[in-house]
């Protein structure tokens, strides 16, 4: 649980210490590969995965709904 | 009396088309004055194609127990259509069809013989009075149990029959080894004027043969600091339903009593012992069934992201989910280490009954799966981005994720997205995970019948999975290849190869198109 506190700690750290990036700046930021979610291309994989693994979530996607028995 | 009601409907009639007409002008009159150019959140229609081909095997079939084989293919279809309402507002539709055939769950009646079907529809309806047609007593959601009758002609008697026989190692032919999932959800977005608030709404809706889930939620996302800080909140909820389709031997058992070795599926069937010898004595009274089908999963996300330079950009998720209800799958099997093995089959099989050279023989379950009632699940990820020239970039995430069942796990993935050209990206991937078991997990045969929670299913087990990857991207801003008024903007081709260290192997292919509309 300590481990996990400090890496939410060193994240929040590193996040607090940026410059605002101005909207002419972001060209490399707005590169579809930069996208800060799952690519379309992976959501049948996300889908599998949360049948035979026993963790699910935190990635922006379905959180519920579904059994996932088969 | 008449005239009275059109009176009032005339009243609420005109009431209604003057708060229509107030309505329609106030409106107006802020349009006229908030007048503004607003780039459209989408400008067109977007239409996105997905398909997939997935393949799976292992040797421990929750269905059996937690041996037996998991064949699994699964085709995939779906389109996305997104519609942009008006500058503002976007409504996404989502349909999909999937269908799949699975060994494992073929085997909730593994049965692949013709007396048992047979003898049922000859000696039900004279024994115990039951509808001789039934199909019910082929073990109905069980599956199919079988099907023909027992190889031609005359009637199927006791002394005639032969025994069924099945194996946790072949798939049989029950009705749930080819099934379809269909799933329908929609969402709608409102962005304000600044771009700097979204909000949303979603419902969903999915059905397959063992299991329908209705879900809807909302959420709503922050940008603020020259949108370089974005910070989210989503609440979901699904109201999911099960289908109560125990193994075959405990539907009969259900629907009977403990004397239903005598009538219904099994009458005629010979059940043997550990020794090969014919018995009565199996008595499955430690099996239960469910007071009620619903599983219940509630939701609440947070999503926060930050640009960090103009090369890198993070974000990190925290969700907790809370799921009650039924959690447990009602057709897994149980053996417990304490109770005598009974089969049905060939007795020469018996010996060789967890090897995948057993062809002929099925052991009859002592229980199904039984799991808490509530699960408390709390994953925690990050995903960092770097633009690392423009050739390459550097996409990475982590999630760990812990629950109450005592289930810990370790998610990292890695893609290394190559520009190729400015129309050609390949993207090789890995990702690594790994868990622990959860405290209810047990091998085949290892639990007790004294104990409160069980379940034999591997995905609950302690391994680790490794996937490898390989992807190519086309791109096409200009959109010129075209069909009708849409133009091809994606095509993305996947497959991934998927190992877990208990045996289980996969391979998904995956194969995208993203057409874009034309200007109105």
């Amino acid at each position: 649980m300590k481990r996990n506190i400090f890496f939410v700690i060193i994240a929040m750290l590193l996040l607090s210490s940026c410059v605002a990036v101005k909207e002419y700046k972001k060209v490399y930021l707005n590169d579809p590969d930069m996208k800060l979610s799952a690519l379309d291309t992976e959501r049948f994989e996300s889908t599998f995965q949360v049948y035979r693994e026993g963790s699910s979530g935190a990635n922006g996607g379905k959180t519920g709904g579904g059994c996932g028995c088969n | 009396m008449r005239m009275q009601l059109k009176v009032h409907a005339k009243k609420i009639l005109l009431t209604l088309f003057c708060v229509a007409c107030l309505f329609n002008i106030s409106s107006a009159q802020i349009t006229d004055t908030t007048k503004v150019y607003k780039k459209k959140v989408l400008e067109n229609t977007e239409i996105e194609l997905l398909m997939s081909m997935y393949g799976q095997d292992g040797v421990h079939s929750p269905v059996n127990g937690g041996i037996g084989t998991e064949k699994l293919s699964d085709q995939t279809t779906t389109i996305v259509i997104s519609i942009p309402l008006n500058a503002d507002d976007v409504l996404t539709v989502d349909a999909g069809i999937s269908a799949y055939t699975s060994a494992s769950s073929s085997n909730i009646n593994p049965w692949m013989s013709s007396s048992a079907a047979a003898l049922k529809s000859t000696y039900i309806g004279d024994i115990k009075g039951l509808n001789a047609s039934g199909a019910s007593s082929r073990g109905g959601g069980g599956g199919s149990g079988g099907g023909s009758t027992g190889g031609g002609g005359g009637p199927v008697t006791p002394q005639n029959a032969i025994n069924p026989v099945g194996t946790p190692w072949l798939a049989s032919t029950g009705a749930s080894h080819a099934e379809k999932l269909k799933s329908l959800s929609t969402n709608y977005s409102h962005s304000s004027d600044d771009r700097n608030l979204i909000w949303g709404t979603n419902l969903s809706l999915s059905s397959e043969y063992t299991y329908t889930s209705f879900g809807f939620g909302g959420n709503v996302t922050k940008l603020f600091n020259d949108k370089n800080t974005e910070i989210g909140l989503k609440g979901s909820v699904f109201l999911d339903q099960w289908k109560q389709i125990y193994p075959t031997e405990f539907k009969e058992y259900l629907r009977i009593g403990p004397d239903f070795q005598y009538f219904g599926y099994f009458y005629g069937v010979t059940i043997l012992d550990q020794a090969g010898k014919a018995t009565t004595a199996y008595n499955p009274n430690q099996f239960k069934s469910w007071s009620s089908s619903g599983r219940d999963s509630w939701s609440i996300s947070f999503y926060g992201s930050q640009i960090i330079s103009s090369k890198f950009q993070a974000a990190l998720f925290f969700d907790v989910v809370l799921q009650t209800g039924m959690l447990s799958t009602p057709y897994h099997r149980i053996y417990f280490a304490d109770k005598p093995r009974y089969y049905i089959g060939t007795a020469s099989d018996i010996a060789n009954y967890t090897s995948p050279t057993n062809t002929g023989v099925y052991q009859l379950a002592d229980a199904i799966e039984t799991l808490p009632k509530s699960r408390l699940k709390i994953p925690l990820g990050i995903r960092m981005n770097y633009y690392i020239s423009d050739l390459f970039v550097l996409r990475s995430y982590y999630r760990y994720y812990w629950d109450d069942w005592g289930l810990k796990s370790h998610t990292v993935n890695l893609d290394l997205p190559v520009k190729l050209s400015h129309a050609f990206t390949f993207t090789p991937s890995f990702r690594f995970y790994t868990q622990n078991q959860v405290k209810y997990f047990g091998p085949y045969e290892s639990h007790l019948s004294t104990e409160q929670y069980f379940t034999s299913d591997y995905d609950l087990s302690k391994f680790a999975s490794r996937q490898y990857s390989l992807g190519l991207t086309y791109t096409d801003i200009f959109t010129r290849f075209k069909i009708k008024t849409l133009g091809l903007k994606n095509i993305n081709l996947k497959y991934s190869h998927y190992d877990r260290t208990d045996g289980l192997s996969a391979n998904i292919l995956t194969f995208g198109l993203k057409f874009v509309g034309g200007e109105k």
